[in-house]
């Protein structure tokens, strides 16, 4: 065992000092290494996904009465065609985020996760979802081709 | 069988073998030349030369003892001659069959001025009858040889009345160069003639010719000093246009045609058509033009010669029109352009070439920024000054072409240091590469569109140049900011370590003092 | 954490666990003091630093990398441009890298000069040199990850060597390779070595070595050059371990300027990781193509022999001499008796001149200091060069022969001079590289042998 420290603590103010000293310093240095991390495992935000054209196989789709997943930037838009009207709302289900689909039977779109039911015009009929679909907006192009764009907020 | 005595010459006659293999036993006449001795006591032929005989098949080398034999001439220099051309075996079968050519190289035999040697200088012959010219000459070489333009025939033992008849004699030779044109008009004036050798050449050369500037001062007024078929083609060397020794070869057209129009007492005396003496100087200038350094410092043969503006058979000077045409094949849209331009019409009007009246014909320059200059004294301001004094919109519009182009190309000029800075500091230069490529491409369009000498046009090309101007400045500026960023960033990461430091260096100094004031 | 709580969570510990002993060490475990500068003590530290560094620089990069023929260079351009401070990541990897080879080879150097390899601390040189040879295999293994033109034809070069290795030669070369010639499967190989294989081993070793360290202590000087009044060693906590923390501090924030300051490296070849274009397999092999830094003495070494030798090919003799080089050093501990003996034993100290002398020689050559004039185009004169290395070595031969002969009172110079025998006859002479070294080698084992005769008493080499 070593002899025991002087009984007299070294006057408190100076030790105190460096010691309060080091934690800023330390706190100081940890940011500046740790924002440069931070920032670079951030996820890139890809740009908010502009105008999608449906392929010539999702218009198929369409047609035959299915509904199409289509992806804009990072958002899933769920495309379907009843009564000659096209309709189209976010995918991603509000409550946990699941991809919606669509019944045609029942003219409801159902989420498999909780059981979330939404009417085509994206309000909540049953379930768990607390918001309605976020809407989407799906034109028929001169051409015969199907353009979806984001809806108003 | 017979495969059996050429196996066997093949093993005899390598070249390879350096002599190693005994020596072939050869028809016997030119053994004995081989026996011969010079003036100096030592045989005239060398190994060297019976490597070469040895070196030929064996029907060859029949052919050239019985040549040289029937022909009765003292051999061993006269075979040392011919065999200094180094023949391929196909080639020595055309010289030896032909007795011409055995006999004309006989020095023993002829006199100097109808001697064909290996080396006309050395052995005192007129120029013109050089034998190396001849076997590479295109004619030689498809077998039409001596006879086919002197007359006569090949196996003749002696000259024959037959040359007589087709060769002119020499006074009539010496009177003029007019025969030329139909001598060789004879053959290649003749379409199904000339296909038989080379259907794609074209035979209107002689028509053409007629009707040529030298065609004319030749035949019409009967002028010995204007160009024919020889005075390009050469005689007996002649070669195909596409070989790079031939004197009509693109690269050397200039030369060719230089020979005499670049000749000050040759050409003295000749005049344009408004009087005027010929210069003499085009060759100079185009060597100096950056046609002429295309053509003849980098060889490229997509650069014009003489030949392309001015025409080859049917040289003439070139109609003011039809030398832009000739432009217009290579600088498509800078002709297109200045067709709809008000200066086609004005230049029509004064009768000015198209092109070469900025541009200059012989000596055309790189075209630099300077050339559109509103000066007084410049290219646009000299002649507006004259002819366009009562529309100062015209030189106003040169002043604005120039300051505009000016302007994009110092920035351009300012952003390539610049980028090159960022891009050692590790910034990402990508986007701004592109931007200042979009600007020289603007830049290009820009100087391309100055030929339509109309303002909107020139502002389809220059308005997006300047928009990349801006975008290039904005990313560069953006550039800075990043650059300042990290520095500020190190800066901080820097302070903030530093004042780490300097606590735990305190504190390993308080520890030290309590050490070495307390116990250990 | 105030004392108090500190004692108490400290205390539950201990029940469960039994720590005190542990503690009881750590608040002993000291640093030889009272000899030589502490200086050197350092090194392993910052060796382990860099190291650390590259760990979490790397686990970093890899989030983003991604190997493939499509996608090897573009994410690491993607990285670099794109990804905020994806170019200070990477750049710090790359300078790391670098730091810590030379962090690596000057610890390796000062415990060579030191003896610190003598008995019992055997085993920590040969787990320390196998750390080296990891550390190699990283650097080697890493250089090809970005898949750009310049790592595509050092791999090329490097991958070669392998070929020389008797009977397994050629296998081996496929192996590495994943076929004949360096193509995405090289890298594949070169990915699971760089991030899975080398780091497992090279934890596994550090252990070790810092295991062997802890239980025996860190080696105290020789008893020779221990001063006369023996001071205590400095304890390692906390004050050693603070100086080890601010010296860390301050190698981290020389790090980060390097980085700002030279983002691509110093830009000397074999030392320059610009991005630049992507590999081409097809393309011509680059002119002035070099290996890192670290091999080059190698690569110039193969590049001395001919290309056969008393009846074998070239390469496999070079091979065959780095092997026995290296497997000399590796068992220097055992070599060097009289260090086991606590006694001077300047002979290993110039050995590992000789070395570096040996090893400086062939990079500055492979470097053609000297064979080039500035802005001349064409194939360097490697006479040239030869002379302007000779000169370079010779100097800092003599150098530090003299700091040696007046500061350390060395009197034994038989391998650096040698080694400077063959510089001088290679350089100046224009002898062959080889025949100078034949001559060299066998003048000094007549040196050594005339030694040796002349002390009997010491019946070990001296």
């Amino acid at each position: 065992m070593t002899a025991p420290d002087r009984t007299e603590p070294p006057p408190p103010t100076r030790r105190g000092f460096i010691d309060w000293l080091i934690g800023l310093g330390f706190t100081g240095w940890f940011a500046s290494v740790a924002y440069p991390v931070v920032r670079y495992l951030a996820p890139l935000s890809s740009s908010a996904g502009g105008a999608v054209r449906l392929s010539a196989e999702d218009l198929a789709k369409l047609d035959r009465g299915q509904f199409v997943i289509v992806r804009s930037g990072e958002a899933r838009v769920i495309v379907l065609q009843v009564d000659g009207a096209l309709r189209a709302l976010d995918a991603r289900c509000t409550h946990e985020g699941c991809t919606v689909q669509f019944v045609p039977g029942e003219r409801v779109v159902w989420c498999a996760c909780h059981n979330g039911r939404f009417d085509l015009e994206g309000r909540v009929l049953a379930g768990p979802p607390p918001r309605p679909l976020g809407k989407w907006i799906a034109a028929r192009e001169a051409d015969g081709g199907v353009v979806v764009t984001r809806g108003k907020a | 069988m017979t495969a059996l005595p050429w196996l066997l010459l093949l093993l005899a006659a390598d070249p390879a073998d350096g002599g190693t293999a005994s020596p072939r036993k050869l028809p016997e006449y030119l053994e004995e030349l081989f026996q011969e001795k010079g003036d100096d006591g030592q045989p005239v032929l060398s190994a060297q030369d019976r490597a070469k005989l040895e070196a030929l098949p064996e029907h060859t080398v029949q052919l050239i003892a019985e040549k040289m034999d029937k022909l009765t001439v003292s051999g061993a220099p006269h075979l040392k001659r011919l065999l200094t051309l180094d023949l391929s075996p196909q080639l020595a079968e055309l010289v030896f069959q032909d007795n011409c050519i055995v006999c004309h190289t006989d020095a023993e035999a002829q006199k100097k001025q109808d001697l064909f040697s290996p080396d006309p200088k050395a052995d005192g012959s007129p120029a013109h009858l050089s034998l190396k010219e001849v076997v590479s000459d295109v004619h030689f070489r498809k077998g039409l040889s001596c006879s086919g333009c002197h007359g006569g025939s090949p196996d003749a033992p002696r000259m024959t009345a037959d040359i007589a008849a087709r060769w002119p004699k020499k006074e009539d030779r010496k009177q003029g160069r007019a025969w030329v044109v139909d001598f060789c008009g004879r053959c290649h004036g003749d379409p199904s003639f000339m296909r038989g050798f080379n259907p794609g050449l074209p035979t209107d050369q002689v028509a053409k010719f007629k009707e040529s500037q030298h065609g004319l001062l030749l035949l019409q007024k009967g002028d010995p000093k204007a160009a024919q078929c020889v005075s390009c083609h050469g005689v007996h060397g002649i070669l195909r246009a596409s070989s790079p020794r031939s004197t009509v070869n693109a690269a050397r057209v200039p030369e060719t045609c230089g020979h005499c129009h670049a000749d000050a007492q040759y050409m003295a005396g000749y005049t344009r058509a408004d009087g005027t003496p010929l210069p003499t100087d085009q060759l100079e200038r185009f060597k100096a033009s950056v046609h002429g350094k295309a053509l003849l410092e980098k060889g490229d043969t997509g650069a014009p010669a003489c030949n392309d503006c001015h025409g080859n058979h049917a040289a003439q000077p070139p109609q003011v029109a039809s030398v832009a045409q000739v432009c217009r094949t290579c600088h498509a849209q800078n002709g297109a352009l200045f067709d709809g331009s008000k200066h086609k019409m004005a230049f029509e009007k004064h009768g000015w070439p198209e092109c070469g009246q900025c541009h200059g014909h012989h000596d055309i320059q790189e075209p630099t920024d300077a050339l559109v200059s509103d000066a007084p004294d410049g290219l646009c301001g000299s002649c507006h000054k004259e002819h366009a004094a009562d529309h100062p919109e015209c030189n106003q519009g040169a002043a604005y072409f120039r300051a505009t182009i000016g302007q994009l190309a110092e920035s351009h000029h300012a952003f390539e240091p610049r980028i090159e800075r960022f891009a050692e500091l590790g910034l990402d230069v990508e986007p701004i590469l592109a931007s200042a490529a979009e600007l020289e491409e603007g830049l290009i369009q820009s100087r391309a569109r100055i030929h339509a000498f109309d303002r909107g046009g020139f502002d389809l090309a220059a308005a997006p140049a300047r928009a990349a101007v801006q975008k290039t400045e904005g990313l560069l500026a953006a550039a800075e900011q990043e650059r300042r960023f990290r520095r500020n960033g190190l800066l901080g990461a820097i302070g903030a370590g530093g004042l780490l430091a300097l606590a735990l260096w305190l504190k390993i100094r308080q520890l030290d003092r309590r050490r070495r004031g307390g116990d250990s | 954490m105030s004392q108090a709580r500190r004692g108490r969570v400290l205390d539950w510990l201990d029940e469960r666990y039994g720590l005190r002993p542990l503690l009881d060490f750590l608040k002993h475990k000291e640093v030889p003091r009272g000899g030589h500068s502490l200086v050197w003590y350092y090194l392993g530290g910052t060796t382990l630093f860099f190291f650390t560094v590259q760990i979490f620089s790397g686990v970093l990069l890899l989030m983003y990398y991604q190997p493939g023929e499509a996608t090897s260079y573009e994410s690491i351009r993607y990285l670099t441009t794109k990804v905020p401070f994806g170019w200070l990541i990477r750049s710090v990897h790359c300078w790391s890298a670098h730091l810590m080879i030379v962090s690596l080879v000057a610890h390796m150097f000062s415990t060579l000069m030191l003896k610190a390899y003598r008995p019992p601390r055997e085993l920590t040189w040969v787990s320390g040199f196998l750390l080296f040879a990891v550390a190699l295999g990283f650097g080697f293994s890493g250089y090809l990850l970005p898949w750009n033109e310049l790592a595509f034809f050092a791999t090329s070069v490097g991958t070669d060597s392998v070929k020389g290795v008797p009977l397994i030669g050629q296998w081996l070369l496929e192996v590495m390779r994943g076929g004949q010639d360096v193509s995405i499967n090289t890298l594949y190989r070169f990915f699971a070595l760089h991030v899975v294989v080398l780091p497992l081993s090279a934890i596994a070793i550090i252990g070790l070595h810092l295991l062997f360290i802890q239980r025996q202590g860190m080696a105290p000087p020789m008893v020779h050059q221990r001063h006369a009044t023996a001071r205590q060693g400095l304890k390692f906590f906390p004050d050693f371990f603070l100086r080890d923390l601010l010296l860390w501090l301050l190698c981290l924030t020389a790090l980060v300027t390097l980085v700002f300051l030279m983002p691509y490296g110093p830009r000397i070849p074999g030392i320059d990781w610009e991005l630049g274009k992507k590999a081409n397999p097809l393309a011509p092999a680059y002119p002035g193509i070099k290996p890192e830094w670290y091999f080059l003495w190698i690569y110039q070494l193969l590049k001395e022999f001919p290309p056969h030798l008393f009846g074998l090919e070239g390469p496999q003799v070079a091979l065959a001499l780095v092997t026995v080089l290296l497997l000399t050093w590796a068992v220097v501990p055992w070599l060097d008796r009289r260090a086991a003996r606590e006694q001077p034993s300047p002979a290993f100290n110039d050995l590992g001149v000789a070395a570096l002398l040996f090893i400086g020689f062939l990079t500055l050559k492979a470097w053609d200091i000297g064979g080039l004039r500035p802005g001349q185009a064409g194939l360097p004169d490697a006479a040239a060069s030869a002379r302007a290395c000779a000169f370079i070595a010779l100097g800092a031969g003599a150098a530090v022969t003299l700091l040696r002969f007046v500061l350390a009172r060395h009197r034994w110079f038989v391998l650096s001079g040698a080694a400077l025998l063959q510089v001088t006859l290679h350089g100046l002479a224009g002898v062959g590289y080889l025949a100078a070294g034949a001559i060299s080698v066998a003048l000094a084992a007549v040196a050594v042998a005339v030694l040796r005769r002349r002390t009997p008493r010491e019946a070990a080499a001296p």
